[in-house]
């Protein structure tokens, strides 16, 4: 256990899954980065509130990690452990998909996980 | 009386074929291990092949509904596509070994482990649902691979299978009808070199007659016909009595390497004549996934100075004159007796054709590569001509495909047993045996 770095441990922890009770925090900022293009298949309700309200707890996670988790989590484009976003937003490309361009934009500019939201975590 | 006369020097000419190996998509070494699980791979099947039946549903049953495993509704006909889950009560389970009740008797016994309670299961990325009726048979099917199904889901939960779509055989490049010359390939598998059921002279009768230093002009002429040599898989036995863990003292090393020394000796003799293709096997000193990747060429110092001499991958496919060639060492046909039923091994090459997958048991039951963004063993083109090797005996069949598509399917048999190998006719697709014995009848 680290002894130095508690906060950021637990900072880690929290936003690293996307899992735990949410609180909702009603926010103009939550509407917006709920993006229309990225299909997520089923569980509709549950997923922007809990995404959306720990992004706006940390300052680290912005609205392009939202939409990079949304890539993430969409069953359509197939498992997301194991394989880099890159290699995967190009699989989808590969096997006829058609994921978002944005999403490949985000991760070539570099500023972005390269890794999905639950790598290091399981 | 004439004075025998001394053939007059006669230069054969072998004949030659045009050759292209087709084995990238075997190779490994651009792969990079991220900690994936088989997932990734089970996706890239699912997807390629449901893509692929989808587009065969409107020649099938176009007046059904497609939807997904999660979207059926009770009653209500349509299609479902998915990967099949063969649930087995005898398959041997890593927690058996943990289990109290365990008997002093060996785990893993029986050689079929299939059981007439065997049920199938349907699962695509929403979910999974259990399958009954009687139209599709436990027996056949094995887990891994994707069909279409047509049938309905009972108040039980249940989906009641009335119709089976398998992808059946993929699209072939015709051949040209011109009329081809007679030209031949050698396949050999099982040379088992160093064990104590292969026979030296055997495979030194297999070298000379394939290099033509055996009999006659006839028969000289008949071996210059052979443009090309396969050999399928289990070439090496190495002594693995030695390999327990201790560490090798020197003459147990020249022990270990001696039969891959005897192998290259007789594989340079081969490869000096003409193009050989050498493919690992189940026992060979590769790796044990497949695909196997190549054997390295140190083991072979004699022979791979020839530019003739391949070592290629497991599974193994290639063109020669636009004939496509495709087969593996046995692994995949071996699985599939494991853990389903056909009436020879034949059957199950062409189940394996028809489902489009070479090896739809890897990796539930047979070791793989976890890939991430393919699944190396679809079969896009049909081949021409698919073998098997160390098989028990040499079957053949010729099969054929409703859009025209002609397979010639080998099974070769392990010639430290036999003493056969098998050699097809490139003109017209046609095989025979060709055996060799040293015992003299009296």
């Amino acid at each position: 256990m680290a002894s130095g770095n508690m906060k950021g441990y637990f900072k880690q922890k929290k936003s690293g899954g996307g899992r735990g009770i949410a609180k909702p925090k009603p926010s103009k900022k939550s509407t917006k980065i709920q993006p229309t293009h990225v299909a997520t298949l089923g569980s509709d309700v549950v997923q922007p509130s809990t995404l959306s309200a720990h992004n706006l707890q940390d300052d680290e996670y912005d609205g392009n990690e939202t939409v990079l988790r949304q890539f993430d989590m969409n069953m359509a484009y197939g498992p997301c452990l194991g394989m880099s976003r890159l290699a995967r937003w190009e699989r989808a490309q590969r096997l006829g998909l058609n994921p978002p361009k944005e999403i490949e934009t985000l991760l070539k500019q570099g500023k972005a996980r390269a890794d999905c939201l639950w790598d290091g975590c399981v | 009386m004439e004075a025998m006369e001394i053939d007059a020097e006669k230069h054969l000419q072998r004949k030659q074929s045009l050759y292209e190996s087709l084995d990238e998509k075997f190779r490994i070494e651009k792969e990079t291990y991220r900690g994936q699980q088989y997932s990734q791979i089970y996706f890239a099947r699912l997807h390629m092949m449901r893509t692929l039946i989808y587009s065969l549903i409107p020649n099938w049953k176009p007046h059904l509904p497609v939807c997904t495993v999660l979207g059926l509704e009770e009653g209500k006909e349509c299609i479902i596509v998915g990967t099949l889950y063969k649930h087995m009560k005898l398959k041997p389970c890593i927690l058996d070994e943990y289990s109290k009740e365990r008997s002093v008797a060996p785990l893993v016994k029986p050689h079929n482990f299939m059981h007439s309670d065997d049920s199938l299961v349907l699962e695509d990325e929403s979910g999974r649902v259990k399958l009954g009726g009687t139209m599709l048979l436990p027996s056949v099917y094995v887990t891994g691979t994707v069909v279409g199904l047509h049938g309905k889901e009972t108040s039980a939960g249940e989906f009641l299978v009335q119709d089976i779509l398998d992808a059946d055989l993929p699209p072939q490049i015709e051949l040209p009808l011109k009329s081809r010359e007679d030209k031949y390939v050698v396949f050999v598998s099982g040379l088992s070199v160093g064990s104590s059921t292969s026979n030296p002279l055997q495979f030194q009768l297999l070298v000379d007659h394939i290099t033509g230093h055996l009999g006659d002009e006839k028969e000289q002429g008949i071996a210059a016909q052979i443009v090309h040599v396969v050999i399928a898989g289990n070439s090496v036995a190495v002594p693995r009595g030695l390999l327990n863990g201790q560490n090798l003292a020197s003459k147990d090393q020249s022990r270990l390497s001696e039969p891959i020394k005897e192998l290259d000796i007789l594989l340079t003799q081969i490869a000096a004549g003409l193009p050989l293709d050498i493919m690992p096997g189940p026992d060979d000193p590769a790796n044990f996934s497949l695909p196997q990747q190549p054997l390295h060429r140190c083991l072979f110092p004699g022979s791979s100075a020839y530019n003739s001499f391949r070592s290629c991958t497991n599974p193994h496919s290639f063109e020669l004159e636009n004939i496509r060639f495709l087969g593996t060492s046995g692994q995949n046909v071996d699985d599939l007796e494991k853990y389903s039923e056909a009436k020879d091994k034949l059957e199950f090459m062409e189940r394996t054709l028809r489902w489009r997958h070479l090896a739809p048991t890897a990796p539930n039951t047979l070791g793989c590569y976890p890939f991430t963004d393919r699944d190396p063993f679809l079969i896009e083109s049909c081949p021409h001509v698919y073998f098997v090797g160390n098989q028990d005996k040499y079957e053949t069949r010729l099969i054929k495909g409703s859009e025209g598509q002609v397979v010639r399917l080998i099974c070769i048999p392990k010639f430290c047993e036999t003493g056969v190998a098998v050699v097809l006719n490139m003109r017209n697709l046609e095989c025979h045996a060709l055996s060799f014995g040293t015992e003299f009848s009296s």
